[in-house]
C-alpha cells in the first residue's frame, strides 16, 4: 500500500515536470522573430526578403544584422548586448556576407555547391583599388547582388544573371562622369561596343549562354588587363576565349569552328605570345577587337594585319593581287598565310606546286604571267639563301685558318638584309620591284663568296712564300753538304 | 817583308776575328776554352745517328723562345682578351699565322724529339757513370717541356684548351693529401677561369723557361765536359773512329737543323693552327675531350683503370702509379747496377723497350677511341 | 798527292756561294720577323674609337653611315648643330637603319621600324632603342667612341 502511493506520486510528479518543461519551451517561439515582426510591418527590405534565396535556406535577418532572432521583445532582440549592428555600412556589409560565404565547411554543410571565397577575390581585384576616402572596396556584395531580394545567379530575375548583368556593370562603367572620379583614363564605351558584337546581339536577343562581362573578366576577381594575372591579359586571353570557343559541345548550337585556339597556339603569333612571352605579338583581341569582337570582314583583313605589318599591307594594296582578290572574293593576307594558324614565311611559301598558295591559282596555262614571275622570284630567293649560307661557311673556315675575313663579313650584312627585305618586297607581286631588292643582295652575296673562297686559298701567297723559303734552305743544305764533304776530304787527305 | 807592309796590314776577316778573340782572351781567357773545344771528338759508329736528336731538341727550343717572344708582343692574357688577341695575331698581324703555327708545331716536335732522344740515351745506357747527372737534368728537362706544353695549351683560351685543362688539372686533385691544394695552386682557385689563365701565363713565359734554361745550361755543360757516350759494345772495341765536334759535327747538326726548319715551315703552311671557338665555361663540355697527344697514354690508362682498386680510388692509384714510375725512371742510373759497372744490362734494355711499347700502345689506343 | 786536291778557284766559289746562301737565309728569316713586328693598321681586336670626318663635312639635319669596327654606325647632325652617333644595327632583326630627312627620324627599311633622334624606338617592331656611341669633337674633327 505504501509502495503504491510512493510510485503513483513519483510518477505524477515526473509527468508534471515533463509537461511543464514542454510547456515552457513551447512558450519560446521557433520562428525567426525578426522576419515575423518586420513582415507584418511590410517594410521594403522584408518584402524583398520573402523571395530571397537565403530565407529558403533558413538564414535569418539576425545572421547579417546581429541580434537575437528568437527574442520577441524588440528592445532585447535588437540590443547591442545581443550583437545587433543595425544597418551595416561599407566593408561591414561584405564582411557579413563573407562570414558564411568565405567559410567552405559551413557552405558545403548547408548544401551549397557554388564558388566560395568571393570577398577574398574581391579584395585583390580592381574594385579594391582607388577608392574614395580610403574605404577598402569600391563596391560591396550588395552593390551587384542586391541586399534583401537575392536570387541565385541563374535566376533570370537576379541582377547578376546573364541577361541582366551587362546593364548592371554598365550602370557604372558606361557613366563617364562617374568613372572619371575613379580612373579618368578608363574607356566607357564597352557596352556600346559590346552591343555591336555577336556576343552582345545574342545577349540582347535573350541567349543566356553567350558571354557577358563576368564570363571574360570573371565576377569577383576582376583585374586590369595589363596585370599578368588578369583573365583578359594578352597572355591569358586565348585560354579565356577558349573556355567557350574551344568547347565543341558548348558551341554546338552556334555552328562555328572550335579549333581557333588550338590553331593559334601552333602559329607564329601564338608561339611568340605564349611560349616566348613576346608582348608585341597579337592576342585574340588585337585582331578581333575587345568588346566589339567580330571576325574581320574580307576586305578589312589587310587593315587588321596591316596595323603591324604595315609595309606588307601597303605594297599589297598597290599590287595587282588586291584587285584580283577582291574580284574573286578572296580574303587578303589570309588566302596565302591563313589566319589563326599563320606559320613563319619562308622561301617554301613561294611555291608553284598544286595546293600551295601560289600554285592554287597560277599554272602554266592559268595566269601564266604570274606563274613565270613566281618561278623567277623563287629562283632568286633560293639563289640568295644558298649563296649567303655558303659564304658564311667559307668565311668561318677561312677565319679558322687565320685569314682576314672582317671586311667580307661586313659586306655580307647587305646580302642578309636583302633576304629580310625580300620577304616584304614580294607583296608587291611585281618582278621589277622584287629585283630592286634582290639584285644588289645577290651581287653582294656572290662577291662575298668569291672573296671568302679567295681568303681560303690565300694559301696561294703562303705557298709561294714557302716555295721561296724552301728554295733558299735547299740551296743552303746542298752547299753545306758540299762544304762538309770538301772539309772531310781535306781532313782525310791530311791524315 | 818590308816594315811598310807590317804597319798597314789590312784587316781581313781572319785577322779581325783573331783580334777580337785576343781582346776577350786577355780578359776572360777564352783561348783555353777554344782549344778545349777544338779537341772535342765525336765518336762515329753504328748508333751515332742518335746523337743528333739532342741537338734537334735544342734547336726546337730556340725556335720556341724566338717565336714565343714574338707572340708576346701581341698576346694579351685574360679571359676577355686572350682569344681575341690570338685571332688578331692570326688575321691582322703580318706573318702572325706563321709565327703562331710554327710555335705550335715546334712544341709538338720538340717533345717528340726529346722523347726520342731520351729513349735512345736509355737504350744505349748513356746514363751510366759518369753521366748520371746528365740523365737527371734531362728527365727534369722533359718534365719541364711537358709542363710548358700543358701551360701553353691553355693560353689561346678556346673550347678545346679550356676543357683539356679542366680535365688535366682535375687529375692532380687525385693525389692523396696534397691533391686538393695542388689543384687550387695550379688553377688559382677551385675552378678553371681567368685566374688560371694568368697563372698559366706566368708559368709558361717566365717560371718554366727560366728553370728550363738553367737546367739546359747544366745539361749542355755536362755534355761538353764529358763528351758523347759510346754504347758499351762499341766502347769495348779499341779503334773507335771519330770526327771533330768543331766544325764537322756542328755543321752536320746545322744541316739537320735547316731541314727541320724547312719541315716546320711546310707544316705551318699546310696545317696552320686553328682558332677554335672561344672558351665558354657555362657551355657543356664537347664530346671526346682529350689532352694533347703527349699526355694521351696516361689519360688512356687512367680511363681504363677500374673505379676502385683494393681500397683506393682508381684515379688515386693511377696517379700514384705514374708518380712512382716517374721516380723510377729518374733514378734509373742508380738502379741499373750492371751498367754502372760497365757491364751489359739486358734487363734494363727490356725495361726500356717495354716502356716504349706501353707508351706507344696506349697513345694509339687513346687516339683511336 | 797529299796536297790539297781542290783548286783554289773552286774553293773560293763554294765559300762565296755559301756566304751568299747564308745571307739569303738570314734575309728570309728577318723579313717575316720585321714585317711581324711592324704594328698593323688596327691596334687591337676591339676598335675603341673612329674618326668620321671634319665637323664642316656634315650639314645640320643630315645623317651619314660610317664603319665602327665590324659594326655599321650612323652619325646624325641635328638641326641645332650637335652630333649624335648610334649603332646602325636595328634592334629588331639587325638590318641597317638610315636617317630620313623627310621624316626627321631614323628609319629601318626592313619592317618600317622608326627611331627618334635620341635613338629611342618609337614605332614598329624594334623592341629596344639603338645603341648609342659617344661623340667627341677634337680639333674640328668628329670622333666616335664606344660609350
Amino acid at each position: 500500500m505504501k509502495t503504491t502511493i510512493v510510485l503513483v506520486t513519483t510518477t505524477l510528479l515526473l509527468v508534471g515536470l515533463l509537461v511543464s518543461t514542454t510547456m515552457n519551451t513551447q512558450q519560446r517561439p521557433r520562428e525567426d522573430q525578426c522576419f515575423v515582426c518586420h513582415d507584418m510591418l511590410e517594410d521594403e527590405a522584408t518584402v524583398a526578403f520573402r523571395s530571397d534565396v537565403h530565407r529558403s535556406a533558413g538564414v535569418s535577418c539576425a545572421d547579417c544584422h546581429g541580434g537575437d532572432r528568437f527574442e520577441e521583445d524588440m528592445d532585447i532582440a535588437m540590443s547591442s548586448a545581443k550583437g545587433f549592428i543595425g544597418i551595416p555600412r561599407d566593408i561591414a556589409i561584405s564582411k557579413a556576407c563573407a562570414s558564411c560565404h568565405d567559410d567552405e565547411e559551413r557552405m558545403r554543410n548547408a548544401g551549397y555547391t557554388g564558388p566560395i571565397g568571393q570577398l577574398a577575390s574581391l579584395r585583390h581585384s580592381a574594385h579594391a583599388q582607388g577608392t574614395h576616402s580610403g574605404e577598402e572596396l569600391v563596391l560591396q556584395c550588395t552593390s551587384c547582388h542586391g541586399a534583401h531580394g537575392i536570387r541565385p545567379v541563374k535566376d533570370p530575375r537576379s541582377p547578376v544573371s546573364p541577361l541582366r548583368v551587362v546593364s548592371l556593370c554598365a550602370s557604372c562603367h558606361s557613366d563617364p562622369a562617374f568613372m572619371r572620379t575613379y580612373n579618368p583614363s578608363l574607356p566607357t564605351d564597352q557596352l556600346a561596343k559590346y552591343r555591336t558584337s555577336v556576343h552582345g546581339q545574342r545577349n540582347l536577343a535573350g541567349d543566356p549562354r553567350v558571354t557577358t562581362c563576368v564570363d571574360c573578366h570573371t565576377a569577383h576577381d576582376i583585374k586590369p588587363a595589363n596585370e599578368t594575372t588578369s583573365s583578359v591579359n594578352a597572355f591569358r586571353l586565348p585560354a579565356t576565349c577558349g573556355k567557350c570557343h574551344s568547347d565543341a559541345e558548348y558551341m554546338k548550337p552556334y555552328d562555328i569552328r572550335t579549333d581557333q585556339v588550338s590553331e593559334f597556339t601552333t602559329s607564329v603569333h601564338g608561339i611568340a605570345l605564349l611560349e616566348k612571352g613576346d608582348s608585341g605579338s597579337p592576342s585574340c583581341n588585337d585582331c578581333h577587337g575587345n568588346h566589339g569582337a567580330m571576325p574581320p570582314e574580307v576586305t578589312s583583313i589587310s587593315h587588321v594585319c596591316g596595323t603591324c605589318h604595315s609595309l606588307n599591307a601597303e605594297l599589297f594594296r598597290k599590287s595587282r593581287h588586291k584587285v584580283e582578290f577582291e574580284r574573286l572574293g578572296k580574303p587578303e593576307c589570309e588566302t596565302c598565310h591563313g589566319y589563326h594558324a599563320v606559320q613563319p614565311a619562308t622561301e617554301e611559301l613561294l611555291s608553284l606546286e598544286t595546293n600551295t598558295a601560289c600554285g592554287s591559282c597560277h599554272g602554266h596555262e592559268r595566269a601564266p604571267v604570274g606563274y613565270r614571275a613566281a618561278n623567277i622570284m623563287r629562283g632568286l630567293l633560293d639563289s640568295l639563301q644558298i649563296t649567303v649560307a655558303l659564304a658564311d661557311e667559307r668565311l668561318h673556315a677561312a677565319e679558322q685558318k687565320g685569314m682576314e675575313v672582317d671586311d667580307i663579313r661586313y659586306a655580307l650584312r647587305g646580302a642578309k638584309q636583302a633576304r629580310l627585305q625580300s620577304r616584304t618586297a614580294i607583296h608587291a607581286f611585281d618582278l621589277d620591284v622584287f629585283r630592286e631588292v634582290m639584285d644588289p643582295g645577290l651581287l653582294t652575296a656572290r662577291n662575298a663568296l668569291r672573296d671568302a673562297e679567295a681568303a681560303n686559298s690565300e694559301f696561294f701567297f703562303r705557298r709561294y712564300g714557302l716555295a721561296v723559303a724552301t728554295l733558299i734552305i735547299t740551296l743552303n743544305v746542298i752547299l753545306l753538304i758540299l762544304y762538309i764533304r770538301r772539309l772531310e776530304r781535306k781532313d782525310r787527305a791530311v791524315a | 817583308m818590308s816594315n811598310n807592309h807590317e804597319h798597314r796590314r789590312p784587316l781581313r776577316p781572319s785577322t779581325f776575328a783573331s783580334a777580337v778573340t785576343d781582346w776577350f782572351d786577355e780578359r776572360i781567357g777564352v783561348r783555353t776554352l777554344i782549344d778545349m773545344a777544338r779537341k772535342k771528338q765525336v765518336p762515329i759508329h753504328r748508333h751515332s745517328i742518335w746523337y743528333y736528336l739532342g741537338g734537334v731538341t735544342l734547336f726546337l727550343f730556340i725556335i720556341q723562345v724566338i717565336t714565343g717572344i714574338l707572340l708576346l708582343f701581341y698576346y694579351r692574357p685574360g679571359a676577355d682578351t686572350a682569344f681575341e688577341s690570338i685571332r688578331f695575331i692570326m688575321t691582322k698581324v703580318q706573318f702572325g699565322w706563321l709565327v703562331r703555327s710554327i710555335h705550335t708545331w715546334a712544341a709538338n716536335l720538340m717533345i717528340l724529339a726529346a722523347v726520342m732522344h731520351m729513349f735512345s740515351v736509355f737504350l744505349t745506357k748513356a746514363y751510366r757513370k759518369p753521366r748520371e747527372l746528365t740523365w737527371i737534368t734531362g728527365v727534369l728537362l722533359l718534365a719541364l717541356a711537358l709542363a710548358l706544353g700543358f701551360s701553353g695549351y691553355l693560353l689561346p683560351w678556346n673550347e678545346l684548351a679550356y676543357f683539356a685543362t679542366k680535365v688535366g688539372t682535375e687529375i692532380t686533385g687525385a693525389v692523396p693529401f696534397v691533391g686538393k691544394h695542388m689543384l687550387e695552386l695550379l688553377r688559382g682557385g677551385p675552378q678553371v677561369n681567368d685566374a688560371t689563365l694568368s697563372r698559366f701565363f706566368g708559368f709558361h713565359v717566365a717560371l718554366f723557361p727560366a728553370l728550363f734554361t738553367v737546367l739546359l745550361g747544366i745539361h749542355l755543360l755536362l755534355v761538353q765536359k764529358q763528351g758523347m757516350s759510346t754504347p758499351l759494345n762499341i766502347e769495348k772495341k779499341k779503334e773507335v773512329k771519330s770526327i771533330p765536334f768543331f766544325p764537322n759535327f756542328l755543321l752536320r747538326d746545322l744541316l739537320l737543323w735547316l731541314i727541320v726548319l724547312n719541315i716546320l715551315a711546310i707544316l705551318a703552311v699546310f696545317f696552320p693552327s686553328e682558332l677554335g671557338e672561344k672558351a665558354d665555361p657555362f657551355a657543356p663540355a664537347p664530346a671526346g675531350i682529350v689532352p694533347e697527344w703527349y699526355f694521351l697514354f696516361m689519360f688512356q690508362i687512367l680511363k681504363m683503370l677500374p673505379p676502385k682498386i683494393l681500397f683506393v680510388d682508381g684515379d688515386v692509384f693511377g696517379v700514384l702509379l705514374f708518380g712512382l714510375a716517374g721516380l723510377f725512371w729518374l733514378l734509373i742510373p742508380f738502379l741499373d747496377r750492371s751498367s754502372q759497372k760497365g757491364l751489359q744490362s739486358r734487363n734494363f734494355t727490356y725495361i726500356g723497350i717495354a716502356a716504349i711499347i706501353v707508351v706507344l700502345f696506349f697513345t694509339i689506343l687513346g687516339w683511336v677511341s | 798527292m797529299t796536297e790539297q786536291q781542290v783548286s783554289p778557284t773552286k774553293r773560293s766559289t763554294l765559300i762565296k756561294l755559301l756566304w751568299g746562301g747564308v745571307a739569303a737565309f738570314v734575309a728570309a728569316i728577318c723579313y717575316p720577323i720585321f714585317a711581324y713586328l711592324r704594328p698593323p693598321a688596327v691596334s687591337g681586336e676591339k676598335v675603341s674609337s673612329v674618326l668620321v670626318g671634319a665637323v664642316d663635312d656634315f650639314d645640320p639635319g643630315s645623317g651619314v653611315h660610317f664603319r665602327f669596327g665590324n659594326e655599321p654606325g650612323l652619325l646624325v647632325r641635328l638641326d641645332d648643330g650637335s652630333f649624335k652617333a648610334f649603332s646602325a644595327t636595328c634592334t629588331h632583326l639587325d638590318c641597317t637603319v638610315q636617317y630620313r630627312e623627310d621624316m626627321g627620324l631614323i628609319w629601318c627599311a626592313c619592317h618600317n621600324g622608326k627611331f627618334d633622334l635620341r635613338g629611342r624606338n618609337i614605332a614598329g617592331p624594334p623592341p629596344r632603342p639603338l645603341d648609342e656611341f659617344q661623340v667627341l669633337i677634337q680639333g674640328g674633327e668628329v670622333h666616335v667612341k664606344q660609350s
